[in-house]
């Protein structure tokens, strides 16, 4: 497992017609292998676009981001990607979107490809046409198969590899990401609000199941979140980001996510040191954003 | 004293009773007006606006009260048409002692028609089959829908992918897209030729921008996130293209499929009015010149059905091979 080093990072959007935004100002950390890093921040405060730039979606203005020495210009299979719902491969069967990194890298062969135009849709409505999956697919994605099913066992989805996407609730769907993401075996994992559009209750579970999937693979893990208690309890290490410029204004190292895997989370939100954390981050955010509003009325 | 959600027995067995006569709604709805999801077909009235319709023609077609001496003098097994032209050179026969709102040699009868189409479908018009002249209709719209599909969805596609090619094509689609068709008619047969052989391009012509835009739209329409998933699992910009935009892009195209469908079928029944021997508008065009109303009015009948049964055949296609249709 390789570090992250960002390093006086700048990000300018230029505004047509508009003075331009200062999304991210010299932000630089480095973060070893295997940590949680949770960002959080009032809207606007470039937390999705540190996020993109590690990702290699967007390029800096200015400053670089490396992970273990090799500096990141573009998106990468290092580096896999968990988005808020609707990022899944809907025209593909569960088993096929987790196993779609492994087909990339592994391909058919050409003569596969160029007997069946049908293979381009590979895992698409064609393969359901029975003699044609036996002759021609099977072959090819049983290799896929023994890490598909670990990884539906890894996220508790046993049993759900040949339904298809839009057949599961949104909870679900989540775990299917979160396998699909693991499947290519990254350095580390970015997660762009991923549990945002979820039910509180499902919210929990996921945030426990992130939790056993940090622990037990050991990768180093970045995610953007709204909710103060979730980047708490998900952070071992949290940035409080500011707009106007977009900066880290605060760091905090807390212990509640190891702890979080032994005890049972929902004690741990409720102890007092949690709410004590909780309190003066929601105070300092709440600060920040009647700075905003008052700059904006005045 | 704490009273909330304390229910008295008089309010909970309002709740239950039904308001006495009223009838309610199988899904328990309130309010239906404006609520567009409990608006549905009811079968039953759309079998009476069939019914009604059927009834007016019958109802304006029908010749009510000849003389019933009069009919008995001539041989049975007349059409509607033979018999009011008999009827009006009869001298015993005056023309104001019968009422027939609309004259059958403005429009036939329903039971004209309905000889016609029998005649039709057992022995073809003029020696051509009934079948040869669909056939003939259906070839055309499948080869121009071909031919335009075959060259519109990778333009279309290039325009989703590509600002070069965009901005290449937008002037060209945009002026050609709002010229009907038919407009062009006289120029294609200038240049391809009569009937048969401009018929084919005016139908690609008809259908290519709709591939195009089509197309472009499944592109554009394709989530930034499922791109950008796409790419951090690995893929190449090829594979993001076959893998990804492709079949995010495929239920745009075949409602793509289904308009130009719509509007070649359209285009070609009017580009067969002249100059071609068989099909389905050449069967009207010469029906036109023999004034056999009826024979017209059973090919419009026939063009009909087999636009609905198109549409019927594609959308069932659509379900089975696009599944996740409007789901992701």
């Amino acid at each position: 497992m390789k570090p992250l080093s960002v390093q006086n990072l700048d990000m300018v959007y230029e505004v047509p017609n508009g003075a331009p935004v200062h999304a991210l100002s010299n932000v630089s950390f480095e973060l070893e292998a295997g940590r949680m890093l949770t960002l959080l921040g009032p809207s606007g405060c470039g937390k999705t676009t540190l996020l993109n730039i590690i990702a290699g979606f967007l390029a800096p203005t200015d400053g670089s981001v490396s992970l273990g020495g090799t500096e990141i210009t573009g998106p990468g299979s290092d580096r896999g990607m968990v988005f808020q719902q609707g990022a899944l491969f809907e025209w593909q069967s569960v088993s096929d979107n987790i196993s779609f990194g492994p087909q990339m890298e592994t391909p058919p062969p050409l003569w596969m490809r160029l007997l069946s135009p049908a293979l381009l849709l590979l895992g698409g409505p064609i393969s359901k046409i029975p003699p044609l999956q036996r002759f021609l697919f099977n072959q090819y994605k049983a290799q896929f198969q023994p890490q598909v099913d670990e990884l539906l066992d890894i996220v508790g989805l046993q049993g759900f590899g040949d339904k298809q996407v839009y057949e599961l609730s949104g909870g679900m769907q989540q775990r299917v990401a979160l396998a699909r993401c693991l499947a290519n075996d990254p350095e580390m994992m970015l997660m762009d609000e991923p549990l945002g559009a979820l039910d509180a209750l499902t919210r929990e579970k996921m945030q426990s199941l992130i939790l056993n999937l940090w622990s037990e693979t050991g990768k180093s893990i970045v995610l953007v979140t709204h909710s103060v208690e979730e980047a708490l309890i998900l952070g071992d290490v949290v940035f409080v980001m500011a707009p106007r410029p977009g900066r880290v204004e605060k760091i905090y190292e807390l212990p509640f996510a190891k702890r979080a895997l032994t005890e049972d989370p929902r004690d741990i939100k409720a102890s007092a040191e949690f709410q004590e954390v909780k309190e003066e981050i929601l105070g300092f955010i709440w600060e920040m954003e009647e700075e905003i509003m008052g700059r904006e009325a005045s | 004293m704490n009273r909330v959600g304390v229910v008295d027995e008089k309010t909970m067995n309002q709740r239950d009773a039904k308001p006495d006569g009223a009838k309610r709604r199988s899904d328990n709805k309130t309010v239906a007006f404006g609520d567009a999801s409990a608006v549905r077909s009811l079968p039953l009235w759309s079998a009476i606006s069939a019914i009604l319709l059927l009834l007016t023609w019958w109802a304006v077609t029908r010749a009510w009260g000849y003389p019933e001496d009069f009919k008995a003098t001539l041989e049975s097994g007349l059409r509607d048409r033979q018999l009011f032209e008999q009827c009006q050179r009869a001298d015993e026969c005056d023309t104001g002692s019968y009422t027939q709102i609309v004259s059958p040699l403005t429009f036939p009868s329903v039971r004209d028609t309905w000889n016609a189409g029998l005649d039709l479908f057992s022995d073809g018009y003029r020696n051509v089959e009934l079948w040869t002249h669909a056939w003939a209709s259906l070839w055309r719209v499948l080869k121009g829908m071909f031919w335009g599909t075959l060259v519109g969805v990778p333009i279309g596609l290039s325009m989703g992918l590509s600002s070069r090619a965009r901005g290449f094509f937008d002037s060209i689609v945009e002026s050609f897209r709002p010229i009907p068709p038919l407009a062009l008619l006289p120029l294609f047969t200038l240049t391809f030729g009569l009937g048969e052989k401009s018929a084919v391009p005016l139908l690609v012509f008809a259908s290519i921008w709709i591939m195009i835009i089509a197309a472009r739209a499944g592109i554009r329409n394709t989530k930034l996130s499922k791109v950008r998933a796409g790419y951090s699992l690995g893929a190449s910009k090829r594979q993001l293209l076959t893998k990804v935009l492709l079949p995010n892009a495929l239920p745009e195209i075949f409602t793509g499929l289904r308009v130009a469908l719509g509007v070649s079928w359209g285009t070609l029944v009017a580009a067969e009015l002249s100059g071609v021997q068989e099909g389905l508008g050449a069967m009207i065009s010469i029906a036109k010149n023999f004034s056999r109303l009826d024979v017209i009015v059973v090919g419009i009948v026939i063009i009909a059905v087999l636009g609905v049964a198109m549409d019927l055949i594609l959308r069932k296609l659509e379900s089975i091979l696009l599944p996740w249709q409007g789901k992701g």
